[in-house]
């Protein structure tokens, strides 16, 4: 089986027309899952890129979901979404019908084991009672009998930011960072942050990672040389992947 | 005896980030960042030291230039048995100190600016900057820095410059150059010193021009204590300090050590904690400085100017501005966010101590083993005399073993004053 290929687009960025053009793109160029990210007050855990990418798209689009529908409908791959749990705690159960109503298959909070983890068990119920999967954000600070709990009940795979931000190139060693996860997760494991180096990229194939999540790359190529340059990423990062 | 010294000094560095009971937050940028925090890391620390800050592997091998370093400073330090202070308050306790004001510089602070030191020279850099409240840390990166053939710049708190001139005088000796900061050589600290000219500098200040600097000279800057490589290093002090329990059969049943950003503590407490040994653990802050007692547990800045990646941590905030206490090693606003995560977790207790107490702690252990402690170290010792008290009272033979982070023969003016103070 290949390896997945995850790719991440801010919802409605850069601009209506060209956030779907580039939709389109990452189905056509083989993306097994889509990631949209709902921009939040607060993108505590992202990097600079993700950030602006937020601040851009907040400036025009008021109401979400005539756009979350319009992904929905020309896409037939998973579509999980990233948001904030801080952000939706007041309409929780609100925005998780309205997600499951138009379709959405799956949610991702990545602050959940870090600022409800007391809680995180109650949260992965509300998302499941919802009829959305539940995928669970990890990261290396996340304590090993903790990776082992929560990698057995994260829906569709268990996603692990090696980083501690998006798109921020920290020196990290990936290939000892899943090395050492790879043994406790009993579930497909998809790496992501700040992933866009083809060697660690390979490393973290190498290494045991049954997938890869991009979504920082995208966006610095859509500012820097527009849509299509994105698009020809995902092709890349599809050649990679297709490697292993 | 060389051969037994290579022995005691471990081989890696202890991490105690994956053995935490839970994930511990990662550092973030503030809401609305007009920069990335995080990313200005990158630019400011030695590659491989902020791989270090990151990482999550149990044990980090310490390069072999940086242990052939430790030998050459004396380590390891001295575990010694303060029988005296035993028989002094004729308690049936065991007390143990391992004894950092053994090194060259004074205390702890030189086990991690040597291979912060280290790693910012493996990757060509020449020049490397910090800032200093008391001279501690300044000392010690000013002696790594010319161990390694790097020049050195130390932002020193103004008041402290004044106060402080032997510390002055013994980091020039090691050839760094010495700033009392607020300094015109950056524009944060024009800034503070235009509003005002006879402003006494703060840490918080002094941290930001360090970082300025480091930052428009393409200098790298060493950080003290509170991030989590800091206490990474440290932990030769534990692992050390383990061995030689060893060697001379004893189990530590209470271990302590005081808290300014949580680095000697963390240091040497953690590696037991890791190793699943000792029964209690014991933080101790100042009573002046109330972070434990009245701090809360939430994202903050490590330093005053906000220029550091918010972390989470037990503080009195950013803009807290401490006492002039006679310790000026504990006058930060924070403590380490993996220290804090234990303290909320119960596996840490924290004491409080004031001025009076601590100072009759320090005379005491000073009669008894002749060694004046400095004056930080004396909070441990002021809570190591309260559970030998205890053991005494409850006639329980606990072994107690404490981490004397620092002598304090550069701190006699500080003591003086006290004394002052204190017959009044
Ligand atoms: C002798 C001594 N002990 C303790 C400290 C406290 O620092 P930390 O808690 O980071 O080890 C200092 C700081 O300057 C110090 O000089």
């Amino acid at each position: 089986m290949s390896r997945i290929l995850v790719s991440y687009a801010t919802l409605g960025y850069p601009k209506e027309r060209e956030y779907l053009e580039f939709i389109d793109g990452c189905i056509r160029e083989g993306s097994d899952i889509l990631e949209i990210g709902v921009p939040p007050k607060y993108a505590k855990y992202d990097g600079p890129v993700i950030r602006r990418s937020y601040k851009q798209v907040s400036t025009w689009l008021k109401d979400i979901w005539p756009l979350l529908k319009e992904t929905r409908n020309r896409v037939k791959i998973p579509i999980i979404i990233l948001t904030y749990l801080e952000d939706w705690l007041p309409i929780l159960d609100d925005f998780l019908s309205n997600l499951s109503k138009i379709g959405i298959d799956g949610i991702l909070f990545p602050d959940l084991l870090i600022d409800y983890v007391d809680e995180y068990e109650k949260y992965v119920k509300i998302i499941r009672d919802h009829g959305l999967k539940a995928v669970i954000f990890t990261a290396p600070s996340v304590p090993d009998p903790m990776i082992q709990k929560v990698s057995k009940i994260s829906d569709i795979f268990l996603y692990y930011g090696v980083r501690p931000t998006t798109g921020v190139p920290i020196p990290v060693s990936v290939d000892s960072l899943i090395t050492r996860i790879r043994i406790l997760v009993n579930n497909k494991l998809v790496v992501g942050f700040g992933l866009s180096d083809v060697e660690d990229m390979r490393k973290a194939l190498r290494a045991g990672a049954d997938g890869i999540a991009i979504g920082t790359a995208y966006i610095e190529a859509i500012e820097k040389g527009g849509v299509q340059d994105a698009i020809n990423l995902v092709k890349y990062f599809r050649g990679v992947l297709n490697e292993f | 005896m060389a051969i037994e010294r290579e022995e005691i000094l471990p081989k890696y560095w202890y991490n105690i980030i994956p053995d935490l009971p839970k994930p511990l937050p990662p550092p973030r940028d503030p809401p609305e960042a007009e920069f990335s925090r995080i990313d200005l890391l990158r630019k400011i620390m030695p590659k491989e030291v902020l791989r270090q800050q990151f990482t999550v592997e149990r044990f980090i091998k310490i390069p072999e230039e940086v242990r052939e370093a430790y030998l050459n400073i004396g380590r390891p330090t001295p575990l010694m048995r303060a029988k005296r202070l035993e028989e002094m308050l004729n308690t049936p306790a065991k007390i143990y100190f391992k004894f950092e004001g053994a090194t060259p510089t004074g205390s702890h602070k030189i086990n991690t600016a040597l291979p912060q030191a280290y790693f910012a020279r493996a990757e060509g850099v020449n020049h490397v900057v910090t800032e200093t409240g008391a001279g501690q840390w300044g000392t010690a990166v000013a002696l790594a820095a010319r161990m390694y053939n790097m020049e050195s710049t130390i932002f020193m708190v103004k008041v402290s410059y004044e106060q402080k001139p032997q510390r002055r005088t013994v980091m020039e000796l090691y050839g760094g150059k010495v700033y009392a900061s607020p300094t015109n050589l950056t524009e944060y600290g024009k800034k503070v010193l235009a509003e005002n000219p006879s402003h006494p500098g703060s840490l918080g200040v002094a941290m930001s021009e360090a970082i300025e600097y480091a930052l428009a000279n393409n200098y790298r800057y060493l950080v003290g204590s509170v991030l989590d490589v800091a206490i990474l290093h440290q932990s030769v002090i534990g692992q050390e300090a383990m061995k030689q329990m060893d060697i001379l059969g004893d189990e530590p049943d209470i271990l302590i050590g005081c808290v300014g950003g949580g680095s000697n503590f963390g240091g040497f407490a953690f590696p037991f904690l890791g190793a699943k040994r000792g029964e209690k653990f014991i933080a101790v802050g100042s009573y002046e400085i109330p972070k434990f007692s009245q701090g809360d547990y939430m994202y903050d800045f490590p330093d005053s100017a906000g220029l550091l990646p918010m972390v989470k941590m037990i503080t009195l905030g950013k803009d807290y501005v401490p006492p002039p206490i006679y310790a000026g090693g504990l006058r930060y606003h924070g403590a380490a966010p993996s220290l804090s995560l234990l303290i909320r977790q119960g596996m840490i207790e924290w004491r409080e101590y004031s001025e009076p107490e601590i100072f009759e702690a320090a005379k005491l252990f000073a009669e008894a083993q002749g060694i004046v402690p400095a004056p930080e170290s004396a909070h441990a010792i002021k809570a190591v005399i309260d559970e030998a008290l205890k053991a005494k009272k409850n006639n329980e033979k606990k072994v107690i073993v404490f981490n004397l982070s620092g002598h304090g023969l550069l701190d006699l003016p500080n003591y003086e004053l006290m004394m002052k103070r204190l017959s009044k």
